[in-house]
């Protein structure tokens, strides 16, 4: 403890006084040299024990879905600040604000905003901003001069607490706090629109708290304040808010023009990510801008071009580390928040505690109520009840207020003692009571009629048939639609940025390459093996006998419906997984790969079967010209086929390909491939024949193997037209045929074939320009 | 905006910002942030879906509608859909995107794109009472069902036949369940359902089956309101 730290530092003082040489003799190896290492060693002890207590938690699995880990950490501190406090009587070390907003906050911010969301977050960015800005103005206002009015009933004995030192502890406990928030919304699973509400506004309203702070603490200690004092606080915010983003900004696209070059020393990318995001902040803490709102605009702008830059090592190295940092930083803060609490810094009074905290829930609720009202006209998706209910619930006041408050200073407020057990109880309360509560209370306004009566087998395949229609319909509508601004964005990105900021032409990793051929392999794989049915054709069913359906026993019921629980696929989800302890959702993954390998599978055989039966039906004027071909009648195929892909590579498989390792996290890789893909088929026209011989002549080597899964990313053949689809392939083939082979082909007829759409053909001829 | 004297600067900062507050009641239909698409086409005349979809509504979708459409001839093909990330990974993609594709054509234009989406509107309370001699409205419990019941009915025969339960059942299911499980629980399905012993689910067999489960809700996206 502190005591014997101080006797061995003035033990160790004598002797380092005394020449700071040891005394001449054998080295005393038992004697402990404590002071010498002191500070790493506790901050080690810190960590450890904090991480032995997270492992601690999570034995028992069914613990942290009840309660969220914030309150057991607490629970924690509470219970080491005791025992510090019992074993040397007096206060346990306190957290030092400079530690908290120095090293324990930035990490946390940094994962945060890293994986963000963005487009949602623009999506919403007025409701976040309305939230954050007037949100927490009103709150700070409102519980300011409510608690002043308190104050002034001289039955409770706080009437020397003036009207300007309640509006500045009202702006301290109004700042929501996003580690809290993100801590108890791990376990809610909340639509992704909410969660970036939440999660936004509580980002954003740092702007506004540090602002309100510094206002009213320098208020306090001026004497008089003039107007214009006020209008330069206002100006103030603005300043503080867009000075930070900037900040992070510049320091963003720097980090990403940075790691353009690293592609010769792998092995410290991670490096830059996180140096330049602490950069950020500290720059900003510097000239008093918003530090948080610099590190979070920094991750959010790097997140996009330094994926692409950096290897996949180096990107998931990224991601982890950032989860270690953010998660080791939270745990810390939750920690050293229960020890601090213990100790002889409180006044209570009973009156100021209990107000406080009422003030606290009302203005909230009512704020949100208030403005959600205002902000439904403008918004397209308005706000329900039960989406207000969350954002008032989840208003939970963390670390941040519990640091500010400890800056306060004494001199100015006499009652300092009085504010931190106020912010104490209202720290504990929504962390605890708000954290652990309002998981059942979400699940009892979402149940709406329960029929639980005897299930039927059929009723769970109707529900996720139901679901599953739904979430397509709704992926279809999308959240977004055109946006003048983004699209100019999008299109200045392509332009100047991307340019600028990623480098081209990196040589295949051999990671991408492997990664590529086992994708394709497993794909061929799946596929060969027959695990996914085919399409069944009305022969196979011609051995059901009808009327041979009998009543099934209650445990072959059981069984039934225990086999459909498990296996019926998941519905996408929608939330985030802002998870602690892992990083993809893998469950999700795989279910993913199987549908899209199913799909493409179950295309291809579509595709297969429209050219067997189209091939077999000598009507149909198109075939003629390829049954007329003097060599092979595969070649068609393989030329249908390629051009398909190099006419479509653009369009289809590049989205579908990139669907799927959009979800599996892969997405620069995938488009990496694509790219390297198209170029390399759209590059050999003149070498076109050269690789048509190639292929006549039989060799299937890899390249044929390699570009035939490439092909399965099929426009769709409707289930009903076959035929129609055809034409199209003529169209590509005909052409080519002609402009390159021109003599031994027999000219092909004049063939009447139904035209595709007008804006068809024009679609397909600017792609058939460089053919 | 004149302040005079410093003796209640608070108030007067709170009496400015609740000055701001009525101004911003003014600027109604004002595009914020993101949340409200840019109009395009102001004059975008669907009267057809007047009653059923609001107009903010429509002029959103548009512009879906315009964003998906790659090839700008104001069609969208199936291509366009499969373009659609989360749905690719939908296992009943295809048939949702077919759904939106009338018989035998291959291009949906904006109307075809809005009757398909107006079947999940959701059923508003003061829409009942409305309009009881008119045509029902597509975003009725019946047309809901219908709808679903299109997806499951490929050959349009009114009936979902074995095999076409069987098919999306596979659509839906891992590859952990085998055939003759899966064969069985279809049959399972159609039995639960098959009042008339054709051991194929009609259209009103799927109805009945389906009249406590709250279709009106499942088939109901919020932002068509």
């Amino acid at each position: 403890g502190l005591g014997t730290v101080r006797g061995a530092e003035e033990g160790s003082e004598a002797r380092s006084a005394a020449g700071s040489r040891r005394r001449p003799g054998p080295a005393r190896h038992g004697a402990l040299d404590y002071p010498h290492v002191q500070i790493p060693f506790e901050i080690t002890l810190w960590i450890l024990l904090a991480s032995l207590a997270k492992i601690g938690f999570h034995l028992y699995h069914k613990l942290p879905s009840i309660v969220p880990e914030s309150c057991l950490l607490i629970l924690v501190g509470l219970l080491l600040g005791g025992i510090i406090f019992g074993a040397e009587e007096k206060s346990p070390p306190v957290m030092n604000s400079d530690v908290f907003f120095l090293y324990l906050l930035p990490p946390i911010v940094l994962d945060a905003g890293y994986f963000m969301p963005t487009r949602l977050f623009f999506e919403n960015f007025g409701t976040i901003f309305w939230y954050a800005v007037v949100g927490t103005l009103w709150n700070a206002i409102g519980i300011g001069i409510s608690l002043y009015g308190i104050c002034q009933i001289s039955a409770f004995g706080l009437t020397d607490i003036t009207l300007l030192q309640n509006l500045l502890f009202g702006s301290l406990i109004s700042a929501v706090d996003p580690v809290a928030v993100l801590a108890v919304f791990e376990n809610i699973h909340v639509n992704e629109q909410l969660y970036i509400l939440v999660f936004g506004e509580s980002l954003l309203n740092d702007a506004i708290t540090v602002v309100l702070y510094n206002l009213f603490k320098s208020f306090c200690q001026m004497r008089t304040i003039k107007v214009i004092d006020i209008f330069a606080g206002i100006a103030n915010f603005f300043i503080v808010g867009i000075g930070g983003v900037l900040i992070g900004i510049l320091l963003g696209f720097v980090a990403a023009f940075t790691t353009r070059f690293t592609h010769k020393i792998r092995v410290i990318e991670p490096l830059f990510v996180f140096l330049y995001s602490y950069l950020s902040y500290i720059t900003a803490e510097m000239f008093h801008l918003s530090g948080i709102m610099a590190i979070t605009s920094c991750a959010m702008t790097m997140n996009k071009y330094v994926e692409e830059n950096v290897s996949q090592k180096s990107y998931t190295t990224i991601k982890y580390f950032m989860k270690m940092l953010s998660s080791v930083s939270e745990t810390l803060i939750f920690i050293f928040m229960g020890v601090s609490t213990v100790g002889k810094n409180h006044e209570w009074n009973w009156a100021f505690v209990s107000f406080t905290l009422l003030f606290c829930l009302i203005w909230r609720a009512l704020g949100v109520f208030v403005l959600t009202q205002i902000i439904n006209v403008f918004r397209t998706i308005p706000l329900t009840f039960k989406d207000q209910f969350i954002i008032a619930y989840g208003g939970l006041r963390g670390a941040i207020c519990f640091s500010l408050v400890f800056l306060l200073p004494p001199a100015v407020f006499p009652r300092k003692k009085l504010f931190i057990t106020a912010v104490i109880v209202v720290i504990f309360f929504t962390v605890f009571i708000q954290g652990i509560t309002i998981r059942p209370l979400v699940e009892f306004l979402d149940v709406k009629r329960s029929n639980k009566k005897q299930p039927a087998v059929s009723e769970e395949i109707y529900n996720r048939f139901f679901d599953h229609v739904k979430t397509g319909i709704e992926d279809v509508c999308g959240h977004w639609g055109h946006n003048f601004w983004r699209d100019k964005f999008k299109k200045f990105d392509n332009k100047y940025l991307r340019r600028l900021l990623i480098r081209e032409n990196q040589p295949k990793s051999s990671i991408v390459s492997l990664y590529k051929k086992l994708e394709i392999k497993h794909a061929i794989e799946m596929a060969e093996s027959g695990m996914i049915s085919k399409v069944p054709s009305s022969v196979s069913l011609s051995d059901y006998h009808e009327g041979k359906i009998k009543p099934l026993s209650p445990t072959e019921m059981e069984n039934m419906r225990e086999i459909l629980t498990k296996n019926l696929y998941q519905i996408r989800h929608r939330t985030m997984s802002y998870n602690r302890h892992s990083l993809a959702a893998d469950a999700s993954e795989k279910q993913a790969k199987e549908i899209l390998i199913r799909r493409r599978h179950s295309l291809r055989e579509s595709l297969r079967k429209t050219n067997s039966l189209s091939r077999e039906r000598p009507a149909a004027a198109n075939t003629k010209r390829f049954l007329s071909l003097p060599k092979n009648t595969k070649l068609p195929e393989k030329l249908r086929v390629r051009n398909k892909t190099s006419s479509r590579v653009g369009d289809s498989s590049d989205s579908d390909l990139d669907a799927a390792t959009t979800v599996l996290n892969l997405r620069p890789r995938a488009g990496k491939i694509l790219r390297e893909q198209r170029l390399r088929q759209q590059r050999p026209l003149p070498e076109f024949r050269v690789e048509w011989k190639n292929e006549v002549d039989g060799s299937q080597d890899g390249r044929g193997e390699q570009q035939d899964p490439s092909t399965l990313p099929q426009p769709s053949i409707g289930f009903r037209q076959p035929l129609l689809t055809r034409p199209r392939f003529g169209t590509l083939s005909r052409e080519d045929l002609t402009a390159d082979h021109g003599s031994a082909r027999p000219m092909p007829p004049p063939r009447l074939v139904r035209q595709a759409s007008q804006g068809d053909r024009q679609r397909n001829k600017p792609e058939n320009q460089p053919y | 905006m004149m302040f005079c004297g410093t003796e209640d600067p608070f108030g007067q900062l709170g009496t400015a910002v609740l000055a701001v507050l009525p101004l911003s009641f003014l600027c109604t239909g004002r595009a914020w942030g993101a949340e409200k698409p840019l109009a395009r086409h102001a004059n975008l005349s669907l009267s057809f879906f007047s009653s059923s979809v609001s107009h903010s509504q429509i002029t959103r979708l548009y512009s879906r509608f315009t964003s998906l459409d790659k090839g700008e001839n104001g069609t969208l093909s199936r291509e366009d859909f499969q373009r659609i990330p989360e749905l690719a990974i939908n296992p009943l993609g295809d048939r949702i995107i077919n759904a939106f594709f009338p018989e035998g054509e291959d291009q949906v234009n904006f109307r075809g794109f809005m009757r398909t989406l107006a079947h999940f509107r959701p059923i508003e309370d003061n829409e009942k009472s409305k309009d009881q001699n008119g045509p029902e409205p597509l975003n009725s419990r019946s047309n809901k069902l219908h709808f679903a019941f299109r997806l499951y009915d490929l050959d349009k025969d009114d009936k979902i036949s074995r095999d076409e339960l069987l098919q999306v059942l596979r659509m839906m299911v891992g590859v952990n369940i085998s055939d003759e499980q899966l064969g069985s629980i279809a049959d399972r399905t159609i039995q639960e359902a098959d009042q008339d012993g054709d051991s194929a689910i009609s259209f009103a067999e799927f109805v009945k089956v389906l009249e406590k489960v709250d279709v009106e809700q499942k088939m109901s996206i919020r932002f068509l309101h």
